[in-house]
């Protein structure tokens, strides 16, 4: 039981550009998802400044963030967070839904979405008929269905066992290449770490190392 | 529309917990709406009834008449006004002379209100025609009540007792011409209706009347100083207050299932809200604010008072009808209930009595839902995703 303030994140100076495959990694407590919801507008940092996509975090109204994550930001969870009661396509569709995007063209998209990750012939399922590698590819789905420009994903192998951890990764992989969003990872996955091309090592809400990995 | 087909989706898929929430609310709705419109019948019916039986298109009441105050009757007669004596001769106005008297059925002693009325009066529906005799004998007519009360039946003699205006006691032998059926007690219960030329003679009144009964109004209503006009709205006022005092307990049976219905209602929430942190801190993550999120969870309560709507219509507009058609036998006599009061009320089901209770409840269970629903606006999205309890 303590009193004081905790402070998760100290001197970080980072800045992430286009197309990044980035793992932020570290150990439970080092700040890891911190900065993640910090970036992903889900919280502000008490002190210092954080710029998303041109936009300072400090400055952004309630409204102006959620349009911010609405239509430029996706996540993936560790847990997957689908909503029970609907279905893949309905998961999936729900981005489009609050974008108010038309019905058709909705439907393309999440048809679209359903297909990048191999899931077309699930689309009336729900999510408690899925395996928690489908259920992670119905989140990757739901995330990537608005082409964001950055996709967070925290610990999205933490549940899964190796081969759908390779699975969904190689599925990030892909997507990252083919449409140059920015894929931000918080983990302390080793299969993770082996996929990605840049590791940002965070240690007590500090960067110890920050190393570009060349895979050409 | 989005917040709505979202609703309607979690809704729909909470499953079981939805659908008793639903179903004790659709109780809430029909049995406000049944309790209300058995209200409603019975206030019809009753209107109808007194009309009828009793009130006419309106009475005229001599200035000292109060049937409240037995007392004011030696004094509350008078010659019936010239304006109103023209219109009285062609049965447009039915004159009543109203007397204290008492009979003896059976050696018993019971007090009675003499009635006189003309045999050809076609206003009230009582079967004054019986009153014609060509012997020299008074006949009577009583209602069921009091032929039940007294043992007498038709063809029966009785010695009926009364004061002339000069105080002087007389005596005679009636006839029980004839009975009827009626609904209205006021007059039935302790009445014996005769002659009005009969009841004159008797009492030593020539020309004169206590009440006025008038057909349809068709001109201007005539006052003088002796007769005052009483109208529908003042003649009925007693049975409607005596219906609204009634239906307190209708209210009071309704107000406890609505308050059941909202608490289901209330804590579905209130779970709700806990249960789905993480489903809350996803919304918050997808794009939507926290008002946002607040008005589906609002709105998914409130959806619960439209699926009952649905859900009641369904047993309620066949169980309803059935009734109004049929009728609700009623166990009681009216006479118990002392207000007119048929054998079977007929409830009634307007379009605004339905609308209203649709509207109430859906108001009221929008705002319990709103209610706990506020909670989410205060909720820290990066705990609510890991589905942290705040």
């Amino acid at each position: 039981m303590g009193s004081g303030k905790f402070t998760a994140l100290n001197g970080i100076d980072l800045t992430f550009g286009k197309g990044e495959f980035t793992g932020i990694i570290g150990p439970s407590g080092s700040g890891k998802t911190t900065l993640l919801n910090i970036i992903g507008t889900l919280d502000v940092p008490s002190e210092g400044s954080a710029l998303i996509l041109g936009q300072s975090v400090a400055n952004l109204t309630p409204a102006s963030s959620a349009a911010l994550r609405k239509s430029k930001l996706g996540f993936i969870f560790q847990s997957y967070n689908l909503f029970q009661v609907h279905t893949v396509f309905e998961n999936v569709e729900f981005p489009l839904l609050l974008q108010g995007i038309e019905t058709a063209k909705r439907r393309q998209m999440v048809l679209d979405a359903l297909e990048w990750v191999g899931l077309t012939d699930k689309i009336k399922s729900r999510p408690a008929q899925l395996s928690g590698g489908e259920s992670q590819r119905v989140a990757i789905a739901r995330a990537m269905v608005k082409r964001p420009a950055v996709v967070l994903a925290d610990e999205p192998t933490a549940n899964l066992d190796a081969a759908n951890s390779h699975n969904i990764l190689q599925t990030m992989e892909k997507l990252n290449r083919e449409l140059q969003t920015t894929f931000l990872f918080a983990t302390h996955d080793e299969k993770v770490i082996s996929y990605v091309r840049r590791k940002i090592f965070l240690f007590d809400g500090k960067v110890a190392r920050d190393e570009i990995i060349d895979k050409n | 529309m989005m917040a709505f087909n979202l609703a309607f989706r979690n809704l729909l898929g909470a499953g079981l917990r939805t659908w008793l929430n639903v179903i004790v609310l659709s109780f809430s709705f029909v049995i406000i709406i049944w309790t209300k419109g058995l209200l409603q019948g019975w206030d019809r019916q009753a209107r109808h009834d007194m009309i009828k039986w009793e009130i006419g298109g309106g009475q005229y009441w001599h200035a000292s008449y109060d049937p409240y105050d037995p007392f004011t009757l030696s004094d509350s007669h008078g010659a019936i006004p010239e304006g109103l004596a023209a219109i009285a001769s062609d049965t447009s106005i039915v004159p009543v002379l109203i007397a204290q008297g008492t009979i003896f059925p059976a050696g018993r002693m019971q007090s009675v209100l003499i009635k006189g009325i003309p045999p050809e009066q076609k206003i009230l529906a009582l079967p004054t025609e019986k009153l014609v005799s060509a012997d020299n004998d008074i006949p009577a007519i009583i209602g069921s009540s009091m032929a039940e009360n007294t043992r007498l039946g038709e063809g029966d003699y009785v010695t009926l007792r009364w004061r002339d205006r000069n105080g002087t006691f007389d005596a005679t032998e009636i006839r029980i011409a004839g009975l009827f059926e009626t609904t209205v007690p006021t007059v039935d219960v302790g009445q014996v209706w005769i002659p009005l030329e009969k009841l004159r003679e008797m009492m030593l009144l020539p020309g004169e009347a206590t009440v006025l009964i008038a057909g349809e109004l068709t001109g201007e209503v005539s006052v003088t100083d002796e007769w005052v006009f009483k109208d529908h709205k003042t003649l009925l006022a007693d049975i409607e207050q005596i219906i609204k005092a009634k239906g307190s307990m209708g209210v009071i049976i309704w107000g406890i299932l609505l308050l059941l219905a909202m608490l289901a209602v209330f804590d579905t929430q209130v779970f709700s809200i806990f249960r789905r942190q993480k489903e809350i801190g996803t919304y918050v993550a997808l794009g939507m604010t926290r008002g946002e999120v607040v008005k589906l969870f609002t709105i998914e309560g409130a959806m619960n008072s439209v699926l009952a709507a649905a859900v009641g219509a369904i047993y309620g507009i066949p169980l309803l009808t059935l009734q109004a058609v049929n009728g609700i036998s009623i166990p009681v006599k009216s006479s118990d209930y002392g207000l007119a009061m048929a054998e079977k009320l007929y409830p009634v089901y307007s379009i605004g009595l339905i609308a209203g209770t649709v509207l109430i409840v859906m108001l009221v269970t929008t705002i319990v839902s709103y209610w706990p629903s506020r909670k989410i606006a205060r909720l820290n999205p990066t705990e609510a995703l890991r589905g942290r309890m705040q």
